[in-house]
């Protein structure tokens, strides 16, 4: 079996080591025997979603985002087919925000794909913190970073998690990303998946599905490795002593 | 008013002197940051007054990498040249630290005995510093992804420079026009510009990385073409579109050639045999010699300064253990820890490595950067073992794990230590980041060969 993984932009959206996603998409096929074909898409290239059976957009600063942008709206018809379709997308950070109808920065309003009906407004604090999740998506709690000056508000759409740590969508809401078809949206980076491989793995399943027809179970693998570093950052904002030297040390 | 004044600074000045004794006394880290805290509590002109005090110049360093490299060189050139030099050795280049730097330096009465002044100055602190030390050249190593947690973006650095040198618009701009974000930025100041750059392609692969900072062209939008790539951005571009394009530097390095693990080069016309091990530090010495002609300062001995040089600069070192060549290094960024990378590749001896990654507030609370790095390489480079260690010890290992590459862990990287310069390859890497450095590093000063 194969996967082909369209990774869109990468010379404009690579922020926060995004490109660990797509290593760990690649491997975690192929330690299963299956085989993943990247495939990089550039500023300017044409993209047919039809080939693809997952897509990355990462995140990139603002002045990227809005470069970005205008490439956006040639593809914006195919990539909301893909997604009405249930194409199987990660948006990571600055490619969630561009997901929504728009961003708003101090200076400017950069339009968004329109494919979730979602809007984003900068504010000047920036959100920046170790970000833990609960998701009913999956069984461990997601622990990864979040470092974004906008507020995503995602009106009806169910969230990714509800924020056990950190700030999230907007900072007041408690709730993270959005979860919509077969589209994961967050904030998270570290990259996210790595530390999480149990969202890989959910992705893996629905983009395999989609492609081969019946449900797919994948084999479990040893994350050990993966279980001890996700553990320890929820471990730690557990730790309600550690939190608050955290903290102090934080406003001294 | 000037007498009140003058009261103040000496008392700030006093105070933060006992405040360095006491920490030295209870032997609470290097104490580099408290002494300026409580001087400019005291007296918040007291770096201004301070900067007053130098005789001649004073040349401020800032960018992403090779920062303190850079300033040591320009302290090490004026001191060869006879002049009274002052600069922030350790590299604690936050405004406190710098402060502090130049407080301690000062004798009984508080007065300064410096010509010159080499300081190296944190972005993210330029806004702040700059139009107190009102310096005669700005230099602007280069730009890159770092500690993003604190700095939010790359653009928002860039944006911070910008306005720290804007505050001081007579100061010369030494900066490297191979990196477009620098060149770019140059242009949107007033300040009168001095480039320097290199034309030959001298980077290996390895330290290329094949992450870099945005390559569109900051005056249209549009991707811009290069001639090729030295690392990250750094390179020979142009834009089609709107004829934005690299300049030719004022200063070039040359005839660049590597034998015997050292580079030499040529600028200006002379020719530099150099201790520098890595094509960075060829960019780090033409930076100097270009903020130095800039400014005006002496450079005569340059060669013979250059050559006794010592890159490695407490950030590396080397120890003997247990008859093992143990040599710890620093890495706390993607471009940084890519050079370490390609350092090892040209070892081709066996070796052990053990890579240190902490997460507190000095190291970048967000260890993201490290899926920035190619670490696919090391499966070459000849590894009887790698150990991760430090608060993100687990996340360093997968890392790893995504590239194939095993690893183990330790919590106790001085048993580790002990164990592999003892039973192991005799030839042991340590990396580490900010915060791990001045720990290990004595923890390595304890346990060397007597």
């Amino acid at each position: 079996m194969k996967l082909t993984i369209g990774h869109l932009y990468p010379d404009l959206l690579n922020l926060y080591g995004d490109r660990g996603n797509i290593q760990c998409f690649r491997k975690r096929l192929a330690w299963r025997g299956m085989e993943a074909e990247v495939v990089p898409f550039f500023s300017g290239d044409t993209i047919d979603f039809t080939e693809l059976d997952l897509v990355l957009l990462g995140g990139g600063s603002d002045r990227e985002q809005e470069l970005v942008c205008g490439y956006l709206k040639e593809i914006r018809q195919s990539l909301k087919e893909y997604v009405e379709n249930d194409g199987v997308l990660l948006a990571v950070c600055g490619g969630y925000q561009l997901l929504g109808n728009y961003y708003k920065t101090d200076k400017k309003l950069i339009e968004g794909l329109e494919i979730l009906d979602i809007y984003t407004e900068w504010e000047p604090e920036r959100l920046v913190s170790n970000l833990i999740l609960n998701s009913p998506l999956v069984k461990t709690p997601i622990a990864g970073f979040e470092n974004h000056g906008g507020r995503t508000y995602i009106g009806n759409y169910t969230p990714l998690g509800k924020v056990a740590f950190g700030y999230g969508n907007t900072g007041k809401t408690g709730y993270e990303g959005v979860v919509y078809k077969n589209v994961i949206a967050t904030y998270l980076h570290g990259p996210l998946l790595p530390k999480n491989p149990e969202v890989c793995d959910w992705l893996l399943e629905r983009a395999l599905k989609r492609k081969y027809g019946e449900e797919q179970k994948l084999m479990p693998l040893s994350d050990e490795l993966e279980y001890r570093a996700n553990e320890y950052i929820v471990n730690r904002y557990n730790d309600r002593k550690y939190v608050w030297k955290e903290k102090i040390k934080k406003h001294t | 008013m000037r007498g009140s004044m003058r009261i103040r600074s000496r008392i700030a000045i006093r105070c933060a002197k006992i405040t360095a004794a006491v920490i030295r006394k209870l032997n609470r880290g290097s104490g580099v940051t408290l002494p300026g805290y409580v001087a400019r509590k005291i007296d918040p002109k007291i770096l201004s007054v301070m900067s007053e005090m130098v005789r001649e110049k004073i040349i401020v360093t800032t960018g992403t990498n090779g920062k303190t490299t850079t300033n040591s060189i320009l302290a090490h050139v004026l001191k060869a040249e006879g002049k009274k030099v002052v600069f922030n050795r350790t590299g604690s280049n936050m405004q406190n630290g710098i402060i502090s730097t130049f407080v301690l330096e000062t004798d009984k009465k508080g007065r300064l005995d410096a010509d010159y002044a080499c300081i190296e100055v944190d972005e993210n602190a330029s806004v702040g510093v700059f139009p107190q030390l009102k310096p005669d050249g700005i230099l602007l190593t280069n730009l890159s992804r770092d500690q993003l947690d604190r700095f939010g973006e790359v653009d928002i650095t860039r944006g911070k420079i910008k306005k720290a040198v804007l505050s001081v618009p007579e100061a010369k701009f030494i900066l490297n026009c191979d990196d477009v974000l620098s060149y770019s930025l140059a242009q949107e100041c007033k300040n009168p510009v001095v480039t320097y750059g290199i034309n030959e392609q001298i980077f290996d692969d390895i330290s290329r990385s094949e992450i870099r900072e945005s390559i569109f062209c900051r005056a249209c939008g549009k991707k811009l073409e290069y001639e090729f790539f030295h690392y990250g951005q750094l390179g020979i571009y142009h834009c089609q579109n709107c004829g934005f394009s690299h300049p030719t530097p004022d200063y070039a390095a040359s005839k660049i050639e590597y034998s015997n693990e050292t580079y030499s080069f040529e600028i200006d016309g002379i020719f530099i045999d150099s201790g520098a091990g890595s094509p960075y530090n060829v960019y780090n010495t033409l930076s100097a010699y270009a903020a130095l002609g800039a400014i005006n300062a002496p450079h005569k001995r340059f060669k013979e300064a250059v050559e006794s040089f010592d890159y490695r600069n407490n950030r590396e070192s080397v120890f003997q253990i247990s008859g093992a060549r143990v040599q710890l290094h620093l890495a706390k960024n993607p471009i940084g820890f890519q050079q370490k990378i390609s350092l090892l590749l040209k070892d081709p001896s066996p070796k052990d490595v053990v890579i240190q990654i902490n997460d507190a507030v000095q190291d970048g609370t967000d260890i993201s950067w490290l899926w920035d790095v190619d670490f696919q390489y090391l499966a070459d480079s000849n590894v009887a073992s790698i150990t991760t260690a430090g608060t993100r010890r687990y996340d360093m290992g997968l890392r790893l794990k995504y590239e194939d590459i095993e690893s183990g862990v330790t919590e106790e990287l001085e048993e580790t230590v002990k164990t592999l310069a003892e039973s192991g390859t005799g030839n042991l890497y340590i990396i580490v980041n900010y915060t791990g450095l001045y720990r290990t590093n004595h923890m390595l000063s304890v346990l060397a060969d007597a």
